[in-house]
């Protein structure tokens, strides 16, 4: 198992796609940098303070810590699910199409085994995703922003319903709580990809399954007719990753949905091991 | 094979986890009556009609219903919005039996008017204007020995977030010069969208526009109804009683009250004083 899991990583750092979601995060976070400095420029500007009297919107306000919690959760819900789905998708079918699927299953390790390792890998990527982008935008909100205390207001990231404050260092451990839960909740995508991935032999097959599965039910999920739907799609319990930036976690609710999303996670899991153990590997 | 077995075990285990992990729905009813000897309790409620309707202010039919509930519930004061004027005012005083005085504000650009109803006889009005707007407040007492009251009845932009952040300054500024000389509370209807789940962009305009007309009153108020849940169909909280920091005891949608095509519920709110 653990031969198979060094020759997968490798696998996985040689695969241009690796670092090219690297690259594509860092061109995002670059984006929201240019956006987040023009809109705060404006906002403290003399027109916006000629419109409203009262804002709070201040030069304190825009910090470092806010432009990473924008980013982070601006990327979250459609960005990092791309990379992680092309990651996941990739894995067997990849190996499908590639023609090398057939030779690894000959050799002398269970197919429970090889499912269980790709899916170890997928996990690590998306956790290094996550951790290497709420890192990358810590560091240029640094650099570039400042630092400051975050500073939160209901309405916009429908965080908080009243206007609360984390500190400076109590905030920066609740971006290490969200690489935590983000990458969690994105092992969720990452099995449905892998299920995807075994059932079909193409990956990009496998990815646009798993993107259009997720969009639909996110989409589904934000329209009123289906509000009753609601609480039994897999991306209404994803959410769950960011309640650790309220000042006070609602730790109960936060086990609650994290416990579901593993309880997708590990049911995709199994029906993957039990669909690939039965499959007929002609390619 | 065990690979699958451990799966399965950890699937139960995550199912387990989050049965036991789970909250119970949230049951927006009401809460305990604070001490009524020291205490006031209003009302607001824009009976006004649901966007459907020709004329989406408030019907005359609907009044002798309306009065209903005032009676009902007792209210010290009622903040009211979207009547068509102050005939409709004076048909819902008469239906009140002589039990409260009214006014309605004066007419700004729209075509409906916020009023008042208070217990007190002594009490005074004073229309405020808000831009183009008017919305009125109530000066009273609950009793001889209690501070003196000021309500506000408001109503801001249904359509314009902007209109609606320049609107709560203004009021705010009339509130603060008003709180060294009595307790103010305003109540009404304040169309605030600050779900941003409802909204189809991750970040627009208009909920940042609510966000700050919200945060701005509560610099200075507190959200008395904020765990009543919501006011108005479509799942939305829009209507408000504001107040200084005291303590909340009841606190109310009255969800059986709107009659006909009525978009909204009344809330009330109970605070020792």
């Amino acid at each position: 198992m653990l031969t198979l899991l060094k020759l997968e990583l490798e696998k996985l750092i040689r695969a241009k796609s690796f670092y090219l979601s690297f690259a594509v995060l860092v061109g995002f976070v670059v984006l929201m940098l240019w956006g987040f400095y023009t809109y705060a420029a404006r906002k403290t500007g003399g027109e916006a303070v000629e419109q409203f009297k009262y804002t709070y919107e201040s030069r304190q306000y825009f910090n470092g810590l806010t432009f990473a919690l924008y980013s982070v959760l601006f990327s979250f819900t459609l960005l990092l699910p791309i990379f992680v789905s092309m990651s996941a998708g990739s894995q067997i079918a990849g190996e499908a199409r590639t023609g090398t699927l057939r030779m690894i299953c000959t050799r002398p390790i269970s197919r429970a085994s090889l499912v269980l390792t790709k899916f170890l890998v997928t996990a690590l990527h998306a956790g290094l995703l996550l951790t290497f982008f709420i890192g990358l935008n810590l560091v240029v909100g640094l650099i570039f922003v400042g630092w400051g205390n975050l500073e939160l207001y209901p309405g916009p990231l429908n965080l908080v319903d009243a206007p609360g404050k984390i500190m400076r260092d109590d905030a920066l451990m609740r971006f290490g709580y969200a690489a935590l839960s983000g990458t969690w909740a994105l092992l969720v995508i990452a099995a449905l990809a892998l299920l995807c991935s075994v059932i079909f032999d193409s990956p990009v097959q496998a990815t646009i399954m798993t993107i259009a599965a997720y969009l639909v039910l996110y989409i589904v999920g934000r329209v009123e007719f289906f509000e009753h739907l609601r609480p039994y799609f897999f991306t209404t319990d994803m959410d769950f990753w960011r309640v650790v930036f309220k000042p006070d976690i609602p730790w109960q609710s936060l086990w609650h949905s994290a416990c579901v999303c593993g309880a997708y996670t590990v049911g995709l899991l199994l029906t993957s091991v039990v669909i690939f153990e039965r499959k007929d590997i002609v390619t | 094979m065990w690979v699958k077995l451990i799966l399965l075990l950890l699937l139960c285990l995550m199912i387990a986890g989050a049965v036991h992990f789970a909250q119970p729905r949230e049951v927006h009813g009401p809460t305990p009556t604070a001490h009524a000897a020291n205490s006031i309790r209003l009302i607001t409620w824009n009976i006004g009609y649901a966007e459907l309707e020709d004329d989406t202010r408030a019907h005359s039919k609907d009044l002798p219903a309306v009065a209903d509930v005032i009676l009902r519930e007792d209210p010290d004061a009622v903040a009211l919005q979207e009547l068509t004027g102050k005939d409709q005012l004076n048909t819902l005083v008469g239906l009140l039996k002589g039990k409260y005085r009214g006014a309605v504000a004066q007419q700004g650009r729209t075509d409906r008017f916020e009023a008042v109803l208070v217990k007190d006889t002594g009490a005074t009005f004073t229309p405020v204007a808000v831009g183009s707007r008017y919305a009125l407040a109530a000066s009273f007492r609950t009793r001889p020995d209690t501070p003196q009251i000021t309500l506000l009845s408001a109503h801001a932009d249904a359509f314009n977030a902007a209109a609606r952040r320049t609107y709560t300054e203004n009021l705010i500024d009339w509130a603060q010069a008003r709180m060294r000389s009595s307790e103010v509370f305003i109540a009404g209807d304040f169309n605030f969208e600050l779900k941003a789940a409802n909204e189809t962009n991750l970040y627009t305009d208009n909920v940042k526009h609510d966000s700050e007309s919200y945060s701005h009153i509560l610099r200075s108020f507190r959200d008395l109804g904020r765990n009543a849940g919501d006011t108005a169909i479509n799942d939305r909280r829009i209507d408000y009683v504001f107040g200084p920091p005291k303590q909340v005891g009841r606190v109310e949608v009255l969800r059986n009250a709107a009659v006909g095509r009525m978009d909204h519920w009344p809330l009330l709110v109970e605070v020792g004083l």
